[in-house]
């Protein structure tokens, strides 16, 4: 299959013979090695392996190249973060331009019809939802991209019954961000001579104040999420961290420094945990009781003061993959198929030169996966749960599921379609969403009202 | 009797009529109410000559001219010359009103006064002046200075333009027009034939929401900018309604317009797609649903791909991002066709089948003929090189001291736990490297089978 050629320079002469499968395969191979030992806390070990990986990995290379790139980079995050001092003198003069951050959420929604499928079903179900209502207050946990409301403000001002009085609420951390919003929902909104009002709220989720939202009595309320819920996941690490045993910071890897009896399975046990950075177990789910959602107390809370909102519906956008897995393997290994995918919908539909589609997969994919991987405890926030977590806690949180109408799934097909690669399909769950590439699924969108 | 005359009056038929004879309260004064005058206040009729009087005071030095007396003394300080001020004498100071001279003027009789002296002045100059300053932006004349100032602040700054011509100050009043404005009207009826994605609306999402559809039922629910004129339908090109500016362009517009690749490949795809929801306004005019706007206006649909090779500036280049960002927006089929040029050599396989086959592998072999193939290769380069590679591996069973762990080493790449496992039995030869990889030679705890555990 390969023969060597004469070494020229490269001490691995015969990667680059490689050819693309192979090479895919070994990067495979050479990853999975690499979260092995991270995880098993041997980073002479893993540094050997990060090192064969950054002959193969590139960032412009083919689907298999980009993901290790990225992979390998979150990797090396996490074993950096044992030496906070390093970690954080490396990270002390990064720049974010928040345009940057912009461009790459626009990208999002553009090259990728996950978004606007989305907001075709949120739409949807906001106005079916909203039928005869005079007023409606719509709140948008995450209020970035006004095409979404734009299409709606649309289709209110063609009810036959007339438009209704309209009012959305927008919660972002940027100001810029709401700013523009506000213009061109504003702008939209006087072109169709609807009565309409946009409040922005500059904050975050998880302090959210809900007086902000000013929620008045008489109108009806819509609630739309959009890949922000499961942020709320994060949280409160520290007192689980003093309570459980399991904490010990070490630098060199060697985990387990209290009196323990060391026996097999114990150990085993404990290995589940990971403790290369110290932290403790997060409320993470755990792979192995999929049935039982672990309980978080910021997302309690949050889902209780929704609920005390008494919105008329409520649409929930999460991606649907188990990225929340205590462990760093199980972790990785969801992430791998997951990001495998979206890299594969690229691959398919945008050039390998395009700038573009560089700066989406690093600036958002590549982050989240390093978010995935690098982070525990409260700095990890991508704690993305598979679907039916999120209808058990929803439902114990006192909502009822609506489904999604049919009308809107045909929606979603047609805009699929129109999407032009054949990859993307949408599956309904339970009367819910599912938005997949190929057989992954993706992302979910479902919707919800308040149970009596 | 006779009050004192205020400091600025002249000696020409003044005439005090004092509405009252006390003082009034000493202490802070209050305003009163517009148009009431303190009853006790000192009445004061200024001849005209007085009110319109400017700078009577004037500089032996530089012959600059004040209104005041005190003015020019504080000036005179500048020359080093002599100066005096006149206290004002605040015991006797009395709430002054001043009535206009004008005798038709409504403020000539006291109970109308007014009661400060640049508002009397003002008004007189206002009323019965002359208007000697004139705005040179637009045609407006002011007798006031101060009020030709402030209005050419403004003037001309903040002006809201419809499209036919008509300019207004107040929003208000712009935006009611607006809405009866024919020119628009013909504006919109006009973008919509010609159906165009143009990137006027650079920056923007272009989603014009052009194509209302025609049904009776819809129409009557648009503010009357968007509805159509009848004389239009013929010009609004039929697919085009309820569609999405984007998803337009059937035949009405080469693809050479601003690259609009979109339109051109939607040309062939509007055809397929429109047939059916899409609003064939020839066929279902009568209800289409209304929710259908959202898809098409805002969300359009990107190329089927049939027309790649209409693109061909499908990689923006990198000094055009943020154009590219607008760009982007409004054709965002920009990046569609791309799966039509995904050749994939049958040597890309994708990502995700690459890890299904790595799954595969994993599972079937122990000492997997894929590895074994690198295994081999190790051999031919530099051992020590060699020794690493494989030690990641370890499926060399050459190489003593990884032989009794092929297996083990080979299970171990797959596995999660003997891995882990492994490791912390070897905790204290953690110094090792080459031999620690496998954590050689103690215990392989080796489950082979559940190597499918993790994939």
């Amino acid at each position: 299959m390969m023969s060597l050629p004469p070494s020229l320079g490269s001490p691995y002469p015969w990667l680059r013979e490689l050819k693309s499968e192979e090479r895919g395969l070994y990067l495979i191979h050479l990853l999975l090695t690499c979260a092995n030992h991270v995880a098993a806390g041997s980073l002479e070990n893993a540094n050997i392996a990060l090192e064969q990986i950054s002959l193969l990995a590139s960032p412009d290379g083919d689907t298999m190249q980009r993901i290790s790139a990225y992979f390998t980079e979150a990797l090396a995050d996490r074993i950096l973060k044992a030496w906070p001092g390093l970690h954080k003198a490396l990270n002390s003069t990064k720049i974010t331009l928040i345009s940057e951050e912009i461009l790459v959420q626009k990208l999002f929604f553009e090259l990728f019809p996950f978004l606007k499928v989305t907001f075709v079903l949120t739409n949807q179900a906001i106005v079916e939802a909203m039928e005869g209502e005079k007023m409606v207050h719509i709140i948008d946990l995450n209020a970035a991209e006004p095409a979404q409301w734009i299409a709606l403000i649309q289709v209110l001002s063609a009810r036959p019954e007339g438009p209704p009085h309209l009012r959305i609420t927008g919660v972002h951390q940027q100001k810029e961000v709401l700013d523009q919003m506000a213009y061109r929902l504003t702008e939209e909104a006087e072109k169709l001579d609807i009565p309409f009002q946009f409040n922005p709220v500059i904050s975050k989720l998880d302090n959210l104040d809900f007086e902000k939202l000013r929620v008045k009595t008489g109108e009806a309320l819509a609630i739309s999420s959009v890949l922000q819920l499961h942020t709320l996941l994060a949280s409160d690490e520290e007192h689980l961290r003093k309570k459980s045993p399991l904490a010990s910071k070490n630098m060199n890897g060697v985990h387990i420094s209290r009196p323990l009896q060391i026996n097999q399975s114990t150990l085993g046990e404990l290995l589940e945990k990971d403790v290369v950075n110290g932290h403790s177990q997060s409320p993470d789910s755990s792979s192995s009781s999929p049935i039982s959602a672990n309980a978080s107390a910021k997302m309690d809370s949050f889902l209780n003061a929704l609920w005390g909102l008494t919105p008329k519906v409520m649409v929930i956008t999460e991606q649907d993959s188990n990225h929340n897995g205590s462990t760093l393997m199980e972790r990785l290994l969801e992430a791998l198929y997951s990001y495998a995918a979206l890299f594969d919908c690229l691959e398919s539909t945008v050039p390998r030169t395009s700038l573009e589609r560089l700066k989406l997969e690093k600036m958002l994919f590549g982050e989240e996966i390093k978010n995935i991987v690098a982070c525990e405890g409260a700095e990890r926030k991508e704690r993305h749960e598979k679907l039916e977590k999120w209808i058990q806690r929803l439902d114990l949180a006192g909502f009822g599921n609506v489904p999604l109408s049919y009308y809107g799934m045909l929606q979603s097909r047609r805009l699929l379609q129109g999407f032009g690669c054949e990859g993307y399909k949408i599956k309904e769950e339970n009367g819910c969403v599912v938005i997949c590439w190929q057989d992954r699924a993706l992302f979910s969108v479902s919707a919800w009202r308040c149970k009596k | 009797m006779l009050e004192k005359m205020a400091g600025e009056a002249l000696p020409n038929g003044i005439v005090e009529n004092p509405l009252a004879e006390s003082n009034p309260p000493v202490g802070k004064k209050k305003r009163n109410l517009p148009g009431t005058p303190d009853p006790e206040a000192e009445v004061i009729a200024l001849s005209p000559k007085t009110l319109m009087a400017t700078n009577r005071f004037l500089c032996e030095i530089c012959g600059k001219g004040f209104q005041r007396d005190q003015n020019l003394q504080l000036h005179r300080r500048g020359h080093n010359l002599p100066w005096k001020l006149k206290q004002r004498t605040s015991k006797e100071s009395r709430k002054r009103v001043y009535v206009c001279p004008e005798k038709n003027c409504v403020h000539h009789h006291p109970s109308r006064a007014l009661g400060d002296l640049t508002g009397i002045k003002k008004h007189f100059c206002r009323k019965h002046g002359e208007k000697k300053w004139k705005c040179d932006k637009c045609s407006k004349r002011y007798a006031v200075q101060s009020d030709w100032k402030a209005h050419s602040k403004t003037c001309g700054t903040r002006e809201y333009k419809c499209d036919c011509g008509t300019i207004f100050s107040r929003r208000d009043s712009f935006i009611t027009h607006r809405a009866f404005c024919d020119a628009l009207a013909e504006e919109t009826a006009r973008v919509n034939a010609v159906s165009n994605i143009n990137n006027t609306v650079a920056g923007n999402i272009s989603y014009h929401f052009m194509g209302t559809p025609l049904g009776p039922s819809m129409g009557q629910h648009f503010p009357s900018i968007f509805k159509p004129i009848p004389s239009n339908d013929e010009i609004i090109n039929p697919t085009t309604r309820g569609l999405s500016l984007w998803t337009i362009g059937q035949g009405t517009q080469g693809h050479e317009s601003m690259g609009n690749n979109s339109l051109h490949g939607i040309h062939q795809q509007g055809s397929v797609s429109s047939g059916t929801i899409f609003a064939d306004p020839l066929v279902s005019c009568s209800n289409p649903p209304p929710s259908d706007y959202q898809l098409n206006w805002v969300f359009g649909t990107k190329l089927s791909s049939s027309n790649a090779e209409a693109l061909t500036s499908t990689s923006v280049p990198p000094s055009d991002v943020k154009e590219a960002g607008s760009q982007l927006l409004s054709v965002p089929s920009l990046y569609s066709t791309q799966h039509q040029s995904h050749q994939a050599p049958s040597a890309n396989m994708s990502a995700t089948a690459l890890l299904q086959k790595a799954a595969q592998i994993g599972a079937t072999s122990t000492d997997a003929s894929f590895l074994g193939s690198f295994g081999l290769k190790c051999n031919e380069s530099q051992i020590e090189d060699g020794n690493k590679l494989c030690g990641l591996y370890g499926s060399n069973p050459t190489l003593a001291n990884l032989g009794n762990n092929v297996e083990s080493s080979a299970g171990g790449l797959l596995e999660m736990r003997p891995a882990k496992r492994r490791h912390t039995h070897n905790e204290d030869s953690a110094g090792g490297q080459t031999r620690d990889f496998l954590g050689v030679g103690v215990q392989p705890i080796c489950h082979p089978s559940s190597i499918n555990g993790w994939i």
